[in-house]
Parts: C-alpha cells; sequence; structure tokens
C-alpha cells in the first residue's frame, strides 16, 4: 500500500482578476486539462510561504486549448486571502489541489422546483449552479435565487445578476442590509426574501450558503413554510487543511466538512445543525 | 527476564534492521522511544498514575508514560511536503524503515487499530510509518493502575489479536506468552519455552478477571455513558459543569493515542519552504477559529468535542470503534487534574441513567 500524498497541489497560473467589490476579487485559474470539479466543491490554493486556504470553485469549469479553467471568489479575511488579493495578478502562479469534497446534489434537483439563498460571499459557490441551471435551463422547474449583500456596493457578479434575472422562469430577488435612494430591492435581512418564495415548496430543493446565523434562519423559516429537511442544503464553511479527512481541524460532530460536506442537507445535519459549537 | 532479554536478541536477528521501538527508562520519566537493550525496558518499576498526579516506585507493574506509539506512527511534527518558490513540488523523504513495537500495552494497540481505520491508506506519513511496524511484541497489564479503565472500553487488559507476541508478568520473574501469528509461534519454539500448565494459565486467567472487575467496578458502563452522552449534546449546562477547571492547554490531546489532528505550516529558507504537520488539540483556542469567526469560541464547546469525538464520533467515523481506549493518560498529564471519568459518571447521573 503507498498512498498518492494528498498535498502535492498543481501550479496554477492565473489568468484573470476582476475587483466584485470592496476586498473581494474573481481569480481565473488555468489548471490541467484532466481537471474537473462539480458546482459546491472546493480547491486549497497556496501561497507559497504562508500557506492553504480552502476556496469554493465560484464556475463551471471550462475547457479550453487542452487546459480547465476556474473561478475562485476570495475575500480578504485572513493572512492567505489578504495575500492574495493584495498580490495575485494575471501572470501569477498559485498552487492548487482539488476539487475536494461534495458539491450540490443537481441530479437530486432535476425535475424540481430550486430555490438558491446567499448571503455575501456565499453567492460564490452557488454561482456555478445558476449557471448549470441557465445553461439546462429545461432539467429544471421554477426557479427562485435569493441574495442577499451589506450593501449594493457588496454584491457579487453585479453584471451577472442582470443576466440572472432574466433566466426563463426564474426570479431574482435581492435584499441589502443598508443602501442609499434608488435602491430598488428589498433593504433588510436575505432571509425575509423567503416570504415571497413561489415555488412548489414540498416538491422544491433549496441550496442555502452564507454566514451560519443566516443558514439557521433561513433553513428555519424554509422548514416553515414547508420545505423538507431532507431536501433543504447548507454549505458549511469550517477549518479546513488536507481536504481529504486526515487533518481532522473541519470536524463537525462525526463529519469531516472537507469530505463529507461542505454541502449537507438539513437531516443528515440532525442537531449537528443547530447546536451551537459542535 | 533472561526470556525478554533472548526475545530481544531473537527479534533483532529474524527482523535485522529494525529499530525496536517501546517504553524507556529515561529521566524524569519514562520515554517511548528507542530500546537499545534490556536495560531500557522500565522492568523494575511501577508507575503510580492519579489525576494530575504521575511517580514511579520500585516494582513490576510499569503501564505506560505520556508518550505512546502515536509519538512514531504520527510525529508531533512531519514533513508533508516541500514547496520551492517557483511552486514546484518536492515529496520529502519518508521515514518507513522497519520497527518493532516492543512491549506496548493492550490500549495502545487499540488506539493502533484505532488509528489505522482513519489514518491508513489516507495519511502518506502515518501510512509509511505503519506498514514499517515489522512486529508487534505486547506487554499485557494484570494489575490496572489507578487511571486505568481500558476494560471498560473493551480494549484491555489483554490484547486479543493484532499483535505478533503477548507477554504477562505473573510476578516480578515468572512470564506468560501468547503468540498470535507465525512470527509470534516461531519466537516462542526459539526461544523454547515450556508450554505452561493449567495451573499457571488459571492464575493468569484469574489475576486477567480480577484485574477487569476492578476496573469495571469504578465506572459506569459504556453503554450507559453513550446514551447519557447521547442525551447530554445540547446541555451547555453539563458541558459547562464538567469543564469548569480545564484551561485548554490541549494536553489530553497530545498524550491521547488516538487524537489525530493536525495543522500545517510552512517553514520557510532560503530556497524552499517546508510544509509541515503540527499535532493539534481540540482543547487550544484555534481548534475551530477561521478567519472570519470562530466555531468553537467557547472551552465547553471545545471540551464537549474532545469527549463526545471519542465516545459518540468516533465509532461513526471507524465502523463501530470507540475512540477512547480508556489508558487514562488524560487524566494522569492534565495539569488540573481534569478526570475524563468524572464526565463518565455525571453524564449518567445527570440523564437518569444510574441503576
Amino acid at each position: 500500500m503507498r498512498v498518492e500524498n494528498p498535498f502535492i497541489f498543481e501550479r496554477g497560473l492565473v489568468v484573470n482578476v476582476v475587483e466584485e467589490a470592496p476586498g473581494v476579487k474573481t481569480y481565473t485559474v488555468r489548471l490541467s486539462g484532466s481537471y474537473v470539479a462539480s458546482p459546491g466543491q472546493f480547491n486549497m490554493i497556496y501561497i507559497y510561504g504562508l500557506g492553504e486556504v480552502p476556496v469554493s470553485i465560484s464556475s463551471l469549469p471550462r475547457r479550453r486549448g487542452g487546459y480547465t479553467y476556474v473561478d475562485h471568489t476570495i475575500r480578504v479575511v485572513g493572512a492567505v486571502t489578504r495575500a492574495i488579493v493584495a498580490r495575485v495578478a494575471p501572470g501569477s502562479v498559485v498552487g492548487v489541489r482539488g476539487p475536494y469534497g461534495r458539491g450540490w446534489p443537481l441530479r437530486e434537483a432535476e425535475g424540481r422546483d430550486l430555490v438558491v439563498v446567499a448571503g455575501g460571499i456565499g453567492l460564490a459557490p452557488l454561482r456555478p449552479v445558476i449557471e448549470r441551471v441557465a445553461a439546462e435551463r429545461e432539467a429544471y422547474g421554477r426557479v427562485n435565487i435569493l441574495y442577499g449583500a451589506r450593501t449594493p456596493e457588496q454584491l457579487l457578479y453585479k453584471r451577472e445578476l442582470e443576466v440572472y434575472a432574466k433566466i426563463p422562469n426564474a426570479k431574482l430577488l435581492l435584499s441589502v442590509d443598508s443602501a442609499g435612494p434608488g435602491w430598488p430591492h428589498h433593504v433588510g435581512f436575505v432571509t425575509d426574501l423567503i416570504d415571497h418564495v413561489d415555488v412548489d415548496v414540498e416538491g422544491a430543493v433549496a441550496f442555502i450558503c452564507g454566514p451560519e446565523v443566516m443558514m439557521r434562519v433561513a433553513v428555519k423559516k424554509m422548514l416553515e413554510r414547508g420545505f423538507k429537511e431532507d431536501r433543504v442544503y447548507v454549505s458549511l464553511e469550517r477549518r479546513m487543511r488536507c481536504g481529504v479527512g486526515v487533518c481532522g481541524t473541519c470536524q463537525l460532530g462525526h463529519y469531516f466538512v472537507c469530505r463529507d460536506g461542505p454541502v449537507f442537507s438539513i437531516s443528515e445535519l440532525g442537531e449537528y445543525f443547530w447546536v451551537e459549537g459542535i | 527476564m533472561r526470556d525478554l532479554e533472548r526475545l530481544v536478541g531473537l527479534l533483532r536477528e529474524l527482523r535485522g534492521g529494525s529499530t525496536l521501538l517501546g517504553y524507556r527508562v529515561a529521566q524524569p520519566v519514562p520515554i517511548f522511544g528507542e530500546i537499545r537493550g534490556l536495560e531500557d525496558l522500565p522492568l523494575s518499576v511501577s508507575d503510580v498514575q492519579g489525576p494530575g498526579y504521575y511517580r514511579l516506585v520500585d516494582g513490576y507493574r510499569f503501564r505506560h508514560t505520556y508518550g505512546s506509539p502515536k509519538r512514531y506512527l504520527l510525529p508531533p511534527e512531519h514533513a508533508i511536503l516541500v514547496v520551492k518558490p517557483s511552486y514546484e513540488v518536492v515529496e520529502p523523504e519518508r521515514e518507513g524503515g522497519g520497527v518493532i513495537l516492543f512491549g506496548i500495552k493492550p490500549c495502545d494497540l487499540s488506539a493502533i487499530e484505532v488509528l489505522d481505520r482513519v489514518l491508513l491508506g489516507k495519511h502518506p506519513v502515518y501510512t509509511a510509518r505503519r506498514l514499517g511496524v515489522q512486529a508487534v511484541i505486547v506487554e499485557e497489564c494484570l494489575e490496572p493502575g489507578e487511571t486505568c479503565f481500558c476494560a471498560l472500553m473493551g480494549y484491555g487488559p489483554v490484547a486479543s489479536g493484532g499483535y505478533d507476541l503477548a507477554y504477562a508478568r505473573l510476578d516480578r520473574d515468572r512470564l506468560v506468552f501468547k503468540p498470535s501469528s507465525k512470527l509470534g509461534w516461531e519466537l516462542v519454539e526459539r526461544l523454547s519455552l515450556r508450554e505452561a500448565g493449567e495451573e499457571v494459565v488459571e492464575e493468569y486467567l484469574d489475576m486477567v478477571e480480577r484485574a477487569v472487575d476492578t476496573m469495571k467496578r469504578r465506572l459506569p458502563s459504556l453503554e450507559k455513558a453513550t446514551s447519557a452522552f447521547k442525551r447530554l449534546i445540547g446541555s451547555v449546562e453539563f458541558w459547562k459543569m464538567i469543564s469548569e477547571r480545564c484551561v485548554g492547554c490541549a494536553n489530553c490531546n497530545y498524550v491521547c493515542p488516538t487524537c489525530f489532528c493536525t495543522e500545517i505550516v510552512d517553514r520557510v529558507e532560503s530556497d524552499h519552504a517546508t510544509r509541515v504537520a503540527t499535532w493539534a488539540g481540540c482543547l487550544s483556542y484555534t481548534y475551530g477559529l477561521v478567519a472570519g469567526g470562530h466555531f468553537r469560541r467557547e472551552l465547553y464547546m471545545r471540551y464537549r468535542h474532545f469527549v463526545l469525538h471519542k465516545f459518540l464520533f468516533y465509532p461513526k467515523q471507524t465502523g463501530g470503534l470507540v475512540g477512547c481506549v480508556g489508558c487514562g493518560r488524560c487524566i494522569t498529564w492534565c495539569p488540573l487534574g481534569v478526570d475524563l471519568r468524572e464526565a463518565l459518571k455525571r453524564a449518567v447521573e445527570v440523564a437518569g441513567l444510574e441503576g
């Protein structure tokens, strides 16, 4: 028995950088052509001398000229992300290994209505879901996209949001915590928008990603509205170091979030979702 | 003792080049390390252990020390990758040369079984080192220490598989041997041991039974403790109460033979960085900390994870094995003497499962 060293990464060439919002940038990275990933999975991104961070893959992989290209939307939160946002530019090389984890169960959503709820940077791992739904529109029922940020300026993928709004048989609802005059959408919590969901709640699938407090409120409201526990999914953040379930730091109950998640149904999580700090 | 000396010699002959690892006399306390000869073994001492307490006295009942085979199989620091500034990756050299685990305890053997289920075939360093183990010689415990509860966990005090040869000390001078593999039988034959008579076997079994009884009398059953913990997952009050004296030093994690969590840090030198995995304890403040927040900010949450991981979560991660082997190290080496057995007892009381 010899184990392939799971910590080996490949050299990813950064080919494009888009500034999404203050302190948030999307990096398009060129990887080897054999790289594949599904919506909701993540990569470990390495910066020499500093370390690695887990980052959601924020696009569907794109194949071009023998390479695979994927996006990573990164917000400054700690040392490594600060270094990335400060100095990684087109032409930079970063270490990339992945993809890791279990993503959104899109297969299960086929033929059903779909509600996407995102708060802040939580839209990043859901963007490939929306891209997939837009590309294979007939495979899914009615779609509601609920997205909230602190301010209009903090909204990610601003131009793409206009495209999301035009997806047939879909509805995009936006919310910000505070806004100046002229903001035509909701002011308050993204979870307020759940009142305006117009899908078949009993049969619908819901994908939620955002701060954990927001997700708890969202799940509670959705279950009250009649969504089913085993079809409501959340994507969780934890301290992840290895990606393959050996370093142990991302444990949530008996799950290794990096390997068994990061996407879980509420029924899989049970009390782990509600007991703080488990 | 001559038999042990010949056993060491035979192992060297049959598994030439292998390093013997086991409990070794050292100051101020024994360590888990290389055994160079019989004089290194703690054969003429007994340990006295209690909550936050460890000392040695003359005797022949040595159980264990703060170190365990984990120190070799998953060392406190291990290089996992070497990276050039150009992001080229070089694999660090793996130590995985032959080793013989000599005189490890039944609790240690069980801990390795638990670690195997989590790491073997997945963790490159653990896997290389584990597969380098050429032979396992176990010393069984016929008198449990004060902090020992292996029997309660179903992991001791005798070895029941996964080793080559086990021995137990009936008293200072008499040993019984128990082979469990082809190598074990070969060793027994080469040592030209006499087959134990019925009365000796009976004496051995009596001592085992007494040891088991002693441990079982001290604590509620594993079944009860487990159901109590299940009921108490969400009881903030309970976890705050039993972690009251914990200071979050994570000593318990480091001495635990099954704790496996690691962090990874970059050690930068002029022309390369070494990615080094270091032990990380769930009692440390950083456990659950992420750049944007903290998932286990309060100490009781981290203490709860330590306990629930052992009793509720390991079984789900390992296909049924409880993560606590009952060695009691976390009790002995806790600077405040926080006692895991109290958690078991109090949980059963609070959940109303006594009797």
